[in-house]
C-alpha cells in the first residue's frame, strides 16, 4: 500500500477508514457521567470496540463554573501492541512502512503517533465522540498522550493545554498507560479559556 | 529458536475490524477485482517476509506444524488428520468478525464478492475475502519448507465459515484431493462439523 499510496496517502486511507467505521456505528446517549463511565467499563460503549478502556474517574475535567464536563480514559495497552508482537515473533521485525505512517501523520497532522495504527484511532474516536451524548451534550475526543512498544512517547501540548491538565499527570499515567484520552462535552466553557 | 507459545498473544480484533473497513475503502476504489489482487499479493509478501524453513523428515516437519513452530501454524490452530491431511481447528479471521458482526453491523458484501473473483479465477476455494489471504499464505508459505530436501506442496479442500457456509473445491478435483489426503468423503463432512479449514500438504 505505501508502496502505491506513499506514507501521505496510507494516512488519509487510515483516516478515511476511521470515517467509515464511526459512521457505522450509531447514535449513543446517556444520563449523566456515571451511566457513561459504567458502560465504558462494561465494554457498552462505542470506544469499547478498542478493547479494554479505564475512565480515571479520579481526573474530572471541569468548566468555569465547577461543573464536571469530562473525564480522562486511557488503555492499558495500545489495540496494536499484540499484533506487533506477533508480528515480531512471527515474521522477526516490523516493516518500515509503520514507522513512516507515524512520522508522516506526526509531521502533517498531529505529532501524537507512535506507530501507523494510531492514526485511525485518533480519527475513529473524534467521529465516535460526535455520536456519543451525555447529558444531552455531544462529546469531543482529545487524545492526549500515547506510549509505542519501544517505550517512545507522545504528549500532546495543544490538546493538553484545552483540557487544562499539566503534563506531569499525563507523563504519570503513562508508566501505567500506554494511551491517554479526554472525553469531554463538546462546547464546554473550560477554566483558562475566554468567554 | 522459536517462541513459546505463551509469547505468542492474541491480536486485539479490533485491529481486524479496522482492517475489513480498510479493505472496503480500498475496494470502493480499486474494484473487486483490484482487491483480490491486493489480498493475494498481500498474502505471499507475507509469506516471503518470514523466514525458510528445512526439516530432515515429513514426521518432523508434522510435529512441528502440532507444536506451532512451523510458519503454517504461526497464525492458526492446526492439527494434522493423516500424514497429509491437515485441520484449522478454529479460522484466525473469527474474532474479528464477530466483532465486526456485534459492533459495527453485517459485513459488507464486498468480501463475498472478492471471494467470488477469487474461486472463479484462482481456485473454488473462498468464502470471503479472508481465505483469499490464508489459501494465498498457506500455498506461499508451504513453498518455503523443505522436507528432505524437497519442496512443500498447499492445496485447500474445503473451508467452513463461521456463518455455516461452505465452499468446498471442485468435484472433478475432489475426489483425487481427498484420496491424496487419505480421508473419505465422509471424514471430510465430519471434519467440516467443527473444523474451519481442511487442507492437504504433500511434497512437491
Amino acid at each position: 500500500m505505501i508502496g502505491r499510496a506513499g506514507a501521505t496517502g496510507v494516512v488519509e486511507f487510515w483516516q478515511r477508514v476511521g470515517d467509515s467505521l464511526a459512521s457505522r456505528m450509531g447514535k449513543e446517549a446517556y444520563l449523566g457521567w456515571t451511566s457513561f463511565n459504567v458502560a465504558v467499563r462494561e465494554g457498552r460503549t462505542a470506544f469499547s470496540i478498542e478493547g479494554e478502556v479505564t475512565p480515571l474517574t479520579d481526573m474530572a475535567i471541569t468548566d468555569v463554573d465547577g461543573d464536571v464536563v469530562g473525564y480522562l480514559y486511557a488503555m492499558r495497552q495500545c489495540c496494536y501492541g499484540p499484533t506487533i508482537t506477533r508480528t515480531r515473533l512471527s515474521v522477526g521485525r516490523m516493516s518500515d512502512a509503520d514507522r513512516r505512517v507515524a512520522e508522516a501523520y506526526n509531521e502533517e497532522v498531529h505529532d501524537i503517533a507512535v506507530c501507523n495504527f494510531c492514526v485511525f484511532h485518533e480519527r475513529f474516536r473524534e467521529e465516535i465522540a460526535k455520536n456519543v451524548s451525555v447529558a444531552g451534550n455531544p462529546l469531543e475526543c482529545l487524545l492526549l498522550a500515547t506510549r509505542g512498544w519501544n517505550g517512545e512517547t507522545k504528549i500532546s501540548p495543544k490538546n493538553l493545554s484545552q483540557v487544562t491538565i499539566h503534563e506531569d499527570h499525563v507523563r504519570a499515567l503513562l508508566r501505567n498507560y500506554e494511551c491517554v484520552y479526554a472525553l469531554l462535552m463538546r462546547g464546554a466553557r473550560l477554566k483558562g479559556e475566554g468567554p | 529458536m522459536s517462541p513459546e507459545p505463551a509469547r505468542m498473544p492474541e491480536s486485539n480484533p479490533f485491529v481486524e475490524v479496522a482492517t475489513h473497513l480498510f479493505l472496503e475503502d480500498l475496494a470502493a476504489k480499486v474494484g473487486t477485482a483490484g482487491l483480490n489482487q491486493y489480498l493475494m499479493s498481500l498474502a505471499r509478501n507475507l509469506a516471503q517476509s518470514m523466514p525458510e524453513e528445512e526439516y530432515p523428515t515429513w514426521e518432523d516437519f508434522l510435529q512441528a506444524l502440532r507444536e506451532g513452530r512451523s510458519i503454517l501454524s504461526t497464525f492458526e490452530e492446526i492439527r494434522p488428520v493423516t500424514d497429509r491431511c491437515i485441520a484449522t481447528t478454529r479460522s484466525p479471521f473469527e474474532r474479528g468478525w464477530r466483532e465486526y458482526a456485534k459492533r459495527v453491523g453485517a459485513f459488507a458484501a464486498v468480501h463475498q464478492e472478492a471471494a467470488e473473483a477469487y474461486n472463479s479465477r484462482v481456485r473454488r476455494a473462498a468464502v470471503t475475502s479472508v481465505h483469499i489471504v490464508l489459501h494465498t499464505f498457506r500455498e506461499a508459505a508451504a513453498a518455503r519448507i523443505r522436507v528432505d530436501s524437497r519442496r512443500v506442496r498447499y492445496e485447500p479442500i474445503a473451508t467452513a465459515w463461521v456463518d455455516g457456509t461452505r465452499a468446498v473445491i471442485g468435484e472433478e478435483a475432489l475426489k483425487g484431493l481427498l484420496a491424496r489426503a487419505r480421508i473419505s468423503p465422509t471424514q471430510l463432512g465430519m471434519l467440516l462439523r467443527n473444523h474451519a479449514d481442511v487442507w492437504l500438504l504433500e511434497p512437491a
